[in-house]
Formats: C-alpha cells, sequence, structure tokens
C-alpha cells in the first residue's frame, strides 16, 4: 500500500540501461535439453558431494549432490535420465568445477518433498536448507545460513532494484510472478520473526512498483536509477536510512536482504514442495539473434541457450556470464546453467569496450563516482606496484567491484581487475598470517 | 562460432565513451575562442606563435617518444592531443612581442622536460604549460616582460604596425602605485585597448571556454570560481576593503586563463572535492598576497608552487569509506 521515495544517495554512475532489448518479452519455459552438466559447486562454500554413480537413473528435483558442511547447499536434478558421468569439466569461465552428467531419457517425472509440518522458523530453514536454496542474485550464499542469524533482526528488505543493464529477469518475474515473491518474502519473514518488510524497486520499473502496491503489509521504496541500486549496502542505505559499517554485514544493522528469486525459491520449496532445480535468467545483447527472458533447467548448455534463442547474428566479441558491470567473461561457450545465473550477454564489438588503457591521467572520476567512496586509483597503482598493505590502507577491501570507477575511467583502466588482485593478495596475507 | 577468439576481460565490460584523448580535444576547442580573440586583437603575428607553439609541442613529443626507439606509427595511434593543449597554452600566455624561439623552447622544455621524462601524460608532477612558461620567463625577462603591445581590432585587417608600448601593464598599476587602472572594467572584461599576453586579454573568451568545458563535464566550474572569487577578495582585503579593486584584479593579468585551464589540470590538481577546494583557495590567497608583494604578474609562478603541494594535499584529505567508523582505541584488547 505504502509507496515511499528511497532516500538518495549522491555517488555512484548512471549506465546506459539497454533493459529494451527484452523488458517486455515474457518468460519462456525453455525445453529440457538432452543433457545437463550439473556442477557440483554452484555456491560459495564447501562442494556438494555427488551421491549418484554412473549408470544411475535419476527423476528430477531427485537429489544428486548432498551438501558438505556448514556452508554448502545441496544440487538437484533438472531432469529425469541417467547418469552418464561424473567428471571435473574446465569450463568456459575458467573454473575446474565437479560436474555430473545426465542424459534425458524423455520422462516427465518429479519428486516433490512432503508437505511442510508446520512454519515454525526452524521447519522453515530445515526446508530451504534441504531444498538448496543459495541467494540467487549471483553470490550464491546458501539462504538457510543467511535466514539463521545470531543477532535479532528488524528488517527484510527485498532486492528489486536489478541496477545491471541488460538483465530483466527480476523485471518480468516481478510484474509476472508477484504472488510467489509476495509469499516467499512472507515464509522469509517467518523464518526471521519480523514484521517489516521492504522492497526497493527502481523507478525505471512502474509496472512492477504498481504490481507490488497492493500488498498492505510491503512497504515499496521506488529507489532512483542509479548504479549500483542493488548492492547490499547501498539497497539497505536507500530504504532504510541504515549505513552498514566497513567490514560489517546488513544484519550488524538488523537487516536482512534476499533477491527476488530467492523468495520465488522458497515459496516453491515451501508450498509446492519442489526442490530448486531450475532458474530464470535473460538472454541479451546485439549478439544473439532473439534476446529474451527464459525458465532453463540448471546445467542445460550454453550451445542449447544459443540454438534456442535463434543463434549468433553480427560479431559476438564477448560472451558474459552474468551482468555486463558485475559479470564474468567467458573464453567460449563451455558453460552449463547454473543456480545463481541471471544471463547470459552476447556481446558485439560496439557494445563492449575494447580500448587498451592508458595512463592514468589523475583526473578523479574513479574517486567521485565510486559508491563506497575509495579511492580507486591509489589502490591500483599500489596494487600494480605489489605494495599490498598500503593498498588494504586505502580500503581495498572495501571494495564491491562494482565496476562505477572503471566504467567511467577516461584512460579505461582496469580498476576493478588490479583492485579484486588486491583484495585476493590481503586475503592470502590473513590466511598466513602475514 | 568456435572458429572465431572470443574477447576475454575482468568486468565491467561495458564503459562510458569519453576517453583522455576526447577530453583534451574539448579542451582545445575551449581555447579556441582565446585564440581568435588573441589573433583578432594582436594580428597575424599572434596567429604564427600560437601555431609555433602547438607544432613545437607536439613535434617535442614525436621527438622524444622516436628517441626511446617507439616507431611512427605506435606514437600516432598513442597520441592524445595533450602536447596540443601544452602547446596551445603557451602560445596564449606569451606576449606578443615575444621572439619566435621562445615558445619552440619553452614547448620543448615543457613537453620534453616536465612531461615526458616523468613518464609521458599524468605523469608530470608539474603542469607542462605553466612550467613551460616560467621556463621561457626566466630566461628571456627582458624579451617577454617589456615591450607590451595594446591590442587593436584593426591590426589584423588593416595590417597597421604593431606599435610597442613601453610601460607597465594594468597590473602593474594597481600593485606599484595603489591607484586604481585607467582602464575600464569592460575594457578589461573584453580586452580592448589593453596590453598584455595574446590569450589573456578578453576574457569574455576565456570564460566562454570554461563554461565550454563545464558543461562537457570536463571540470566543475566551481574550482576556477573560488580561485578568482578567493583571489579577488583577498585583494580588496589587502587593499584597505576597497571594493573597487575587486574587478580590476580578478580581470586582469593571467588570471582568468591561469585558473580556468591552467590551475584544473587533471593531473596537477587533488583527487578529493575538499582537496580541491583547499586547493584552488590556496592559489587565489597566494596569488593575491604575491601579487601585492611583487607587484608582478605571479599566476604562473603560484600555479607552480602550488602543484607542488598538490601531493601533500592528497595525501592527508582522503576520501571517508562508506559506512566508516573512526577505529575505537583499543580497550585491553591486543
Amino acid at each position: 500500500m505504502s509507496i515511499r521515495k528511497g532516500k538518495p544517495y549522491p555517488y555512484g554512475i548512471h549506465v546506459k540501461d539497454m533493459k529494451e532489448l527484452c523488458a517486455e518479452s515474457p518468460i519462456i519455459k525453455m525445453p529440457a535439453p538432452k543433457k545437463v552438466y550439473i556442477s557440483m559447486s554452484q555456491h560459495i562454500g564447501a562442494p556438494a558431494i555427488p551421491v549418484v554413480n554412473v549408470g544411475d537413473k535419476v527423476t528430477k528435483r531427485q537429489l544428486i549432490g548432498k551438501e558438505s558442511g556448514m556452508i554448502s547447499a545441496n544440487v538437484f536434478s533438472s531432469i529425469c535420465g541417467t547418469v552418464t558421468a561424473i567428471e571435473d569439466i574446465v569450463t568456459a569461465s575458467g573454473l575446474k568445477m565437479k560436474h555430473v552428467v545426465i542424459e534425458n531419457d524423455g520422462r516427465d517425472e518429479e519428486i516433490f518433498f512432503d508437505n511442510i509440518a508446520d512454519f515454525e522458523p526452524k521447519t522453515i530453514i530445515e526446508r530451504i536448507r534441504l531444498a538448496g536454496i543459495v541467494g540467487l542474485g549471483g553470490a550464491g550464499f546458501p539462504t538457510a545460513v543467511k535466514l539463521s542469524p545470531s543477532t535479532k533482526l528488524d528488517t527484510l528488505v527485498i532486492n528489486g532494484a536489478e541496477c545491471e543493464p541488460y538483465l530483466n529477469c527480476d523485471y518480468r518475474l516481478m510484474i509476472e510472478n508477484t504472488e510467489d515473491i509476495y509469499r516467499g518474502v512472507k515464509y522469509a519473514a517467518m523464518a526471521l520473526g519480523i514484521k517489516k518488510i521492504i522492497i526497493g524497486i527502481e523507478a525505471n520499473k512502474p509496472k512492477a512498483i504498481e504490481a507490488f502496491s497492493k500488498y498492505d503489509d510491503i512497504e515499496v521504496v521506488v529507489l532512483k536509477k542509479q548504479y549500483p541500486m542493488g548492492s547490499e549496502k547501498h539497497l539497505i542505505y536507500c530504504t532504510t536510512g541504515k549505513k552498514v559499517p566497513c567490514g560489517k554485514m546488513p544484519f550488524d544493522v538488523g537487516c536482512c536482504v534476499q533477491n527476488i528469486k530467492t523468495v520465488i525459491a522458497i515459496k516453491h520449496a515451501i508450498e509446492d514442495n519442489k526442490a530448486l532445480s531450475s532458474t530464470v535468467l535473460t538472454v541479451s545483447g546485439k549478439g544473439i539473434k532473439t534476446p529474451m527472458n527464459l525458465r532453463i533447467q540448471i546445467g542445460t548448455p550454453l550451445e542449447d541457450i544459443i540454438e534456442f534463442c535463434g543463434g549468433l547474428v553480427g560479431e559476438t566479441v564477448k560472451i558474459i556470464s552474468g551482468g555486463p558491470m558485475m559479470g564474468k567473461g567467458m573464453i567460449g561457450t563451455k558453460s552449463f546453467t547454473r543456480k545463481t545465473n541471471s544471463g547470459y550477454l552476447f556481446l558485439t564489438k560496439e557494445e563492449t569496450s575494447l580500448e587498451e588503457p592508458t595512463n592514468c591521467i589523475n583526473c578523479g572520476v574513479c574517486a567521485k563516482n565510486c559508491p563506497m567512496r575509495l579511492m580507486p586509483m591509489y589502490i591500483e597503482s599500489y596494487a600494480l606496484n605489489g605494495d599490498y598493505a598500503n593498498a588494504e590502507k586505502y580500503g581495498a577491501m572495501n571494495c564491491i567491484e562494482c565496476g562505477s570507477c572503471a566504467y567511467n575511467c577516461p584512460a579505461k583502466r582496469s580498476l576493478v581487475q588490479s583492485i579484486s588482485l588486491a583484495k585476493n593478495k590481503i586475503k592470502e596475507m590473513k590466511k598466513n598470517g602475514r | 562460432m568456435a572458429d572465431k577468439l572470443l574477447k576475454f576481460s575482468h568486468s565491467p565490460h561495458v564503459r562510458a565513451v569519453r576517453t583522455t584523448k576526447q577530453i583534451m580535444i574539448h579542451v582545445c576547442i575551449a581555447l579556441l575562442p582565446a585564440c581568435v580573440m588573441g589573433i583578432v586583437y594582436f594580428g597575424l603575428k599572434a596567429l604564427l606563435l600560437l601555431a609555433i607553439s602547438l607544432l613545437s609541442a607536439v613535434a617535442s613529443e614525436f621527438v622524444y617518444e622516436l628517441i626511446v626507439g617507439k616507431k611512427i606509427c605506435q606514437i600516432a595511434k598513442k597520441f592524445d592531443f595533450t602536447s596540443c593543449v601544452t602547446g596551445l597554452l603557451i602560445g596564449l600566455s606569451i606576449g606578443v612581442q615575444t621572439p619566435w624561439y621562445v615558445p619552440i623552447l619553452a614547448s620543448a622544455f615543457a613537453i620534453i622536460v616536465v612531461k615526458m621524462i616523468f613518464g609521458g601524460t599524468g605523469k608530470n608532477l608539474v603542469n607542462p604549460a605553466v612550467t613551460g612558461r616560467v621556463f621561457a620567463f626566466m630566461s628571456f625577462t627582458s624579451l617577454m616582460a617589456s615591450g607590451w603591445v595594446a591590442p587593436s581590432i584593426g591590426s589584423l585587417i588593416g595590417g597597421a604596425s604593431l606599435n610597442p608600448t613601453t610601460g607597465a601593464t594594468t597590473l602593474t598599476d594597481i600593485f606599484t602605485g595603489g591607484a586604481l587602472p585607467s582602464l575600464s572594467n569592460w575594457d578589461l572584461l573584453l580586452g580592448t585597448g589593453l596590453s598584455g599576453c595574446i590569450g589573456e586579454t578578453c576574457k569574455v573568451a576565456l570564460i566562454v571556454g570554461g563554461i565550454y568545458l563545464a558543461v562537457m563535464g570536463i571540470i566543475n566550474i566551481i574550482y576556477p570560481i573560488i580561485y578568482i572569487a578567493v583571489a579577488g577578495l583577498f585583494t580588496v582585503c589587502l587593499n584597505g576593503f576597497d571594493f573597487n579593486y575587486f574587478l580590476p584584479s580578478i580581470l586582469s593579468g593571467g588570471l582568468m586563463l591561469g585558473a580556468i585551464f591552467m590551475a584544473t589540470d587533471y593531473t596537477t590538481t587533488p583527487n578529493t572535492t575538499l582537496g580541491n577546494v583547499i586547493y584552488f583557495t590556496l592559489l587565489g590567497l597566494v596569488t593575491a598576497g604575491l601579487r601585492q608583494a611583487t607587484g608582478i604578474e605571479v599566476v604562473s609562478f603560484v600555479i607552480l608552487l602550488m602543484n607542488l603541494f598538490v601531493p601533500l594535499i592528497d595525501k592527508f584529505i582522503i576520501n571517508k569509506p562508506f559506512g566508516y567508523n573512526k577505529p575505537k582505541k583499543a580497550k585491553g584488547v591486543q
């Protein structure tokens, strides 16, 4: 019912939207592929351990990878078929991961959980854990862990900002599956014992804002169209006015942020007794014939997706998994849909940036735009000179790698890459006790 | 698909279009009104001097790059128009009576010694144009600081002879005699009847250039305004709060050119908003103070001097990260 404007935040950038490529195309269910390659580490934390063997017949939504440890998540089969291999595959993003390969046998069966016994927080969280739900916004942090914080929280913030250019999957879900999101949000709030629910939506999605304005118990906060509004810390600041201190997590200020897709998965796990086996993603860019929003079975090879979208047109020079600002580049098409995928982009030469970096001219644009108020030029130059201690002094660890600095850099420097390097080195140094 | 190689890089994969080269071209465009007015006022000799300093600056960069072993096509590809800006600024900040070889030496010094030896664009410690001008001024003081020519609109069209008018410029009038100049503020603003450097006489042209830069988002117009306003107000203070000094002091000498185009050079300004405010305020104070004390035009010297304080400002003024809280003093925890 209540709609209000978000608190303005003066830093950050404006990026070219490019959402119009498929913002108005409804989510289409892509038919199950002939073969799926399901990764055992689709989340942050320990990889799941395969519980099937080569030759086993599996059914859709059957457990094939069991969580191993506190921070881990179950993995389920996304089709019915036979396990043909369990092997380490180096995917196009350059990571070697264990995959379970399942060949489709065309059966139309599914396995469901039993009906949930009660709606106690503990039961809900247990079901979320069982269903293998992780943060589907991209981070892949197990949701069950996130919903059992050590401190008492007061606000649940739903992230409907989707500030990344090109991507539309959250937007489509918000207008097509509004009721599912609402119910999922209620379950998440129940699990946390929270009354106050806020959904933050960027102003360029009026339909989504309208869709949520009919609920009395959800506060809709209209955010300025600004990048990176979908960053956890900035979303919390703009919706609640609270600042998450450096090095702290949202729960330190009593907030919990959940992604649109995550809450839908929660709803499916609790009401429909379904484990997480598919995801919604945007296939876009000028390099693909028909950009669209797809519901895809986890483990679908990228080649099948390209074929379904009509193949590649023009000269694709970059394939990206995720959004163009924070997504990962890929070296080929050997990629398989993961729980956390939010999109595949096929960028042509004119869309992407291929300039060689030149000298930093000290213009200060990076520092002016940085939403975390860092000084990227210093961190970069310290990182490139191997002085990671000083890079840390200038706040490298606070970087959220949103890319605001590099986006506007006139010298086209790879600021994010250098800062990311510094972060990894600092973590390494801390691990080795300096 | 598989037969074509994909590009691979770290995020972000999309970027804004603006490059260093574009910024420098914008600065060159912003300098054009001043160049045109200089030529209108001082005739073809001004055009010649501007062309000489521009070409020698560009040539210096190419020569240096050739000496260090780069190929000509490489240099041309890498060329980012910064030396054009430097060359134009040097040309604009010398008087029309200056002999032709002075801008060549100044440009070569600015580009080779001040910029290229330190590592090229963005690596210079001090502003090349300012330093080039100071270098020329120190080396050829008698040639550059005397024999000022009063501009005349007719000089270009009629090809009239340039009449050297010896004597003090407006600025010297103010600060040595303490008397207000005979020229009206309108004359100072438009540069009519005012002797001075090629690009420094017509303030309107410089302001137009500054507005262009601000509209294109290249400089923050607030900073030059701070510099000019502080310099003007401090002059007023030093002269017994006589506000009649305000306009003549900001409209004379090289203050406009220095404040809008030289002091705002990215490389030699602090990186933070607060740092910039401090820097430009200090520039204004020091300029007004030194002008009063010495009675000569000091803008380029002051910019050169203050450039050296920029690393210091940058060391102490840094942004506080979002969500920063002061580290609490550890109480027994160690």
